[in-house]
Order: C-alpha cells, then sequence, then structure tokens
C-alpha cells in the first residue's frame, strides 16, 4: 500500500469539504444559489438527452401518450367516482367539496428516476421553478398521486415519492370515510394508521384529505392487508399505490395552492 | 494537471452523469451506478490522489442534483475514490487487481453514505436498504468494470502520449 503524503493530503481537505458543505447545508438554505446555478447548467442537458431517449425507445410516441394518457383519466376519474355516493351523501351536510382535477396544473415528463444509490424513492422531472414549480407541491398523474416537490431548480425538480419513508399524507377511505395518515414504507407501497380508529376493508380505496400542501381528492392507493392487532391502540393497513413508480412518465404539478375547502354560505332560515 | 487532462476529467464526468441520470434508469431493473464506476477507473488508473479529487467533483454534481445535503455523495465518492486507488497501487499487481479496487470502493461509497444517513438521522437510512444498495453498486460496478476502466485507461493514455500537450 503505499498512497503519497500529497494523495493524503487532498484526501483530509477533501473531506473536510464535504462535511462542512454538508453541514452547512442541513442547517438552512445557505447553499440554494450553488444547487441552482448546478440545476442552470446540467438541467437542460439532462431534460434534452431524456426526452430524446424517450423519443428512440418509443415511449413518448404523440398518439400513444395521448391514449395513454387518456385511458389513465378515465381510470382515475372511475376510482374517484368510487366515493362519489358517500360523498354525495356528506356533501349536503359538510358544504364541502373535492374538486379533485380541477386545479391548474403544470404538465412534466420524468427525466430521471432514483435517489443517490437506491437509498429512498425519488424521481427528476423537466419541469422547475421557471414554469412555477416551488417546493411542497402535490405532484399527481392520471392514476393518482405521485408526491411532492422536495428541491426545486431553475429548470428541473425532485420529487419525493409517495413511497418515500419520508413521504406522509392525510387520506380518506371511500367507503368507510375514515381519516388516517398513510406513510411511504420505503419499499414500493404505504401504510395507513387510522386516527381515530374504525374498520378498514381490503379493498378499500384511499383519498388525500386535503391539507396546507396537498390538494384533497387525489387517489393515493387501495388496501391490500390490514394488521389489526388485539390491544393495539392504532389499526394500521398496508396500501399498494395506484402510480406504478417504475414507469412514471407524464405527471402533473399543481402549481396553485389549494385555498382551503371552499365554503357555501348558509341562508338564515326564516 | 494539465488543461487537456482536466478537460478530459469533465468530459468523461459530465457524459456518465448525463448517461446514468437520463438513460440507464430505463432499463429495467436497478440502474448501474455508472458515475461511481468512472470515478473508481480513474482512481486505479491514476491513483489515489485523481480517484479522491475526482469522486468529490463527481459527487457534487449528483449532490447538487439531489435533495439530499450537498456534500454527502461527494464524500462518498472521494472516499471510494481514493481506497481504489489506494488498493490499485498496492501488492497485488495481478491482471484482474482492478475488479478487487473497485468491488472495495463501491463497498465503501455505499457504507459511507448509509453511516452519513445515520449521522443525520435520515429515515431512508435503513439496514435493509444498505444491503440492497450494497449488492447492486457492488455488482453493477464490478460487472461493467472490464468495459469502463480500459476505456478510461485507453483516454488516460493517449494524452500521456500526445506530444502536443
Amino acid at each position: 500500500m503505499r498512497a503519497t503524503r500529497r494523495a493524503r493530503l487532498l484526501l483530509v481537505v477533501l473531506l473536510l469539504s464535504a462535511v462542512t458543505l454538508t453541514a452547512v447545508d442541513a442547517q438552512g438554505d445557505g447553499l440554494g444559489g450553488v444547487r441552482r446555478t448546478a440545476d442552470r447548467l446540467l438541467g437542460p442537458a439532462q431534460n434534452a438527452v431524456s426526452g430524446a431517449v424517450a423519443r428512440v425507445t418509443g415511449s413518448g410516441g404523440q398518439d400513444d401518450a395521448a391514449l395513454r394518457a387518456e385511458v389513465a383519466r378515465l381510470t382515475g376519474e372511475l376510482r374517484r367516482s368510487e366515493g362519489l355516493q358517500r360523498r354525495v351523501d356528506e356533501l349536503d351536510r359538510l358544504l364541502a367539496l373535492s374538486n379533485a382535477g380541477t386545479y391548474p396544473m403544470v404538465a412534466a415528463r420524468v427525466s430521471s428516476i432514483g435517489a443517490a444509490f437506491g437509498f429512498g424513492s425519488t424521481v427528476t422531472i423537466d419541469a422547475g421553478s421557471l414554469d412555477g414549480v416551488r417546493e411542497g407541491q402535490t405532484v399527481v398523474n392520471g392514476d393518482g398521486l405521485v408526491g411532492r416537490t422536495v428541491r426545486v431548480g431553475p429548470v428541473t425538480s425532485t420529487v419525493l415519492l409517495l413511497t418515500d419513508q419520508g413521504f406522509t399524507v392525510g387520506a380518506r377511505l371511500t367507503r368507510a370515510g375514515t381519516i388516517g395518515l398513510a406513510s411511504g414504507d420505503g419499499d414500493g407501497g404505504l401504510s395507513y394508521e387510522l386516527v381515530e380508529g374504525g374498520s378498514v376493508t381490503v379493498g378499500d380505496a384511499l383519498l388525500t384529505t386535503g391539507s396546507d400542501t396537498f390538494v384533497p381528492g387525489v387517489p393515493v392507493g387501495r388496501m391490500t392487508a390490514v394488521r389489526a392487532r388485539a390491544g393495539a391502540l392504532v389499526t394500521t393497513a398496508t396500501v399498494a399505490p395506484f402510480i406504478d413508480a417504475s414507469s412514471l412518465d407524464l405527471v402533473g404539478i399543481v402549481t396553485e395552492p389549494p385555498r382551503g375547502i371552499p365554503r357555501v354560505p348558509i341562508q338564515p332560515s326564516p | 494537471m494539465s488543461v487537456r487532462r482536466g478537460a478530459l476529467g469533465a468530459a468523461v464526468v459530465l457524459t456518465a452523469l448525463l448517461l446514468q441520470s437520463a438513460v440507464l434508469f430505463r432499463i429495467p431493473g436497478p440502474a448501474p451506478e455508472l458515475l461511481l464506476l468512472v470515478v473508481l477507473a480513474f482512481a486505479v488508473v491514476e491513483g489515489p490522489a485523481s480517484g479522491a479529487g475526482t469522486g468529490f467533483i463527481a459527487g457534487f454534481l449528483v449532490d447538487a442534483g439531489s435533495d439530499q445535503e450537498l456534500g454527502r455523495v461527494a464524500l462518498a465518492y472521494a472516499l471510494a475514490g481514493y481506497l481504489a486507488g489506494v488498493v490499485r497501487t498496492g501488492p497485488d499487481r495481478s491482471r484482474f487487481a482492478f475488479l478487487g479496487a473497485v468491488a472495495a470502493g463501491a463497498m465503501l461509497a455505499v457504507t459511507a453514505y448509509a453511516v452519513e444517513g445515520v449521522l443525520l438521522s435520515d429515515p431512508r437510512t435503513t439496514f435493509t436498504a444498505w444491503v440492497g444498495a450494497l449488492a447492486a453498486t457492488v455488482a453493477g460496478c464490478v460487472l461493467l468494470a472490464p468495459l469502463v476502466v480500459p476505456m478510461v485507461g485507453v483516454l488516460v493514455r493517449r494524452l500521456d502520449e500526445d506530444p502536443r500537450r
């Protein structure tokens, strides 16, 4: 083993620089400029190469894409309508509308899949702050919820997929109407915890409840198994997402944040 | 280091970065860490200093395009490049010693990244994720090494022999 003094010194300097960078970046957004510059320089090339490859491999044919988008839209519609009956009953009482699919969206194409060494589930999309994308916005496709934006550069953004361990969203069961939290399990699925107990049926679908960051009424996934242990305080269920994370292509970023639940004024009865 | 050597490094690293981020993920199965392999190839061909330097720059580019803290992949790649360079210049001078150097570097890169994840309490860093990443990264790097390492070797040697430099 021989490593020159110079090489050892270089390694020490580089490691210290890396640790400093990490420490500074973990503290806040002080290094946002560095990220934005890198994205401006590399983003366009990445978008161009990825788009060209998609055209060559045929996954981006115009007719094909339009048809698949239509099928995906209709499937999503079908799933949403599952929860419609229950919602219709509730609408009059709650005066709340879940107008999924009517928010202004920016369309984007997935230009890269995967985080460093496969730790975590993220994708990169070819839209950024220049297209109106901001951090923490809901990302959907025709199948349902894809995730939310976590890093936004000028021309590309990183989307945290709903299957990532760092992802959590409030979600409501379509048939039972129970509210709970769905979190990514890092293994291609989600786990769902009921907030206040209640019944969970295998096969039931989940829609987002809506929050500061998430648009309400977006289909999340379907229950595949329920783990209700005797004596356990919370019921946990496994959820398979509606989206296929391995073949994501076209996605929409909801660029206008939900303005809260639209309310209808109640007329005082005479 | 000459300007031409710097340009060669930048060209190879950027090509690998674009291939990895925009092309390789479309192939079914886990995408190989081509950029890490390029770093390890420079380490094997030129030694620990080149490996650490190339690793830091390549890793920084990966960091800049990810949602993770800056410097995480830079540290992992720099360590990996250094180790691969040290192993390669070590006592084992057989023809396939570079495979051992590549495997060692790949293992160190994944493990260093996982340790950083634990220190930063990143919820994605689990034992299963570490084992999976280790297997996929080492297998991908070792499988592609017989192709990539000689290519980088030829490019570097061409530059050395070039009388115009």
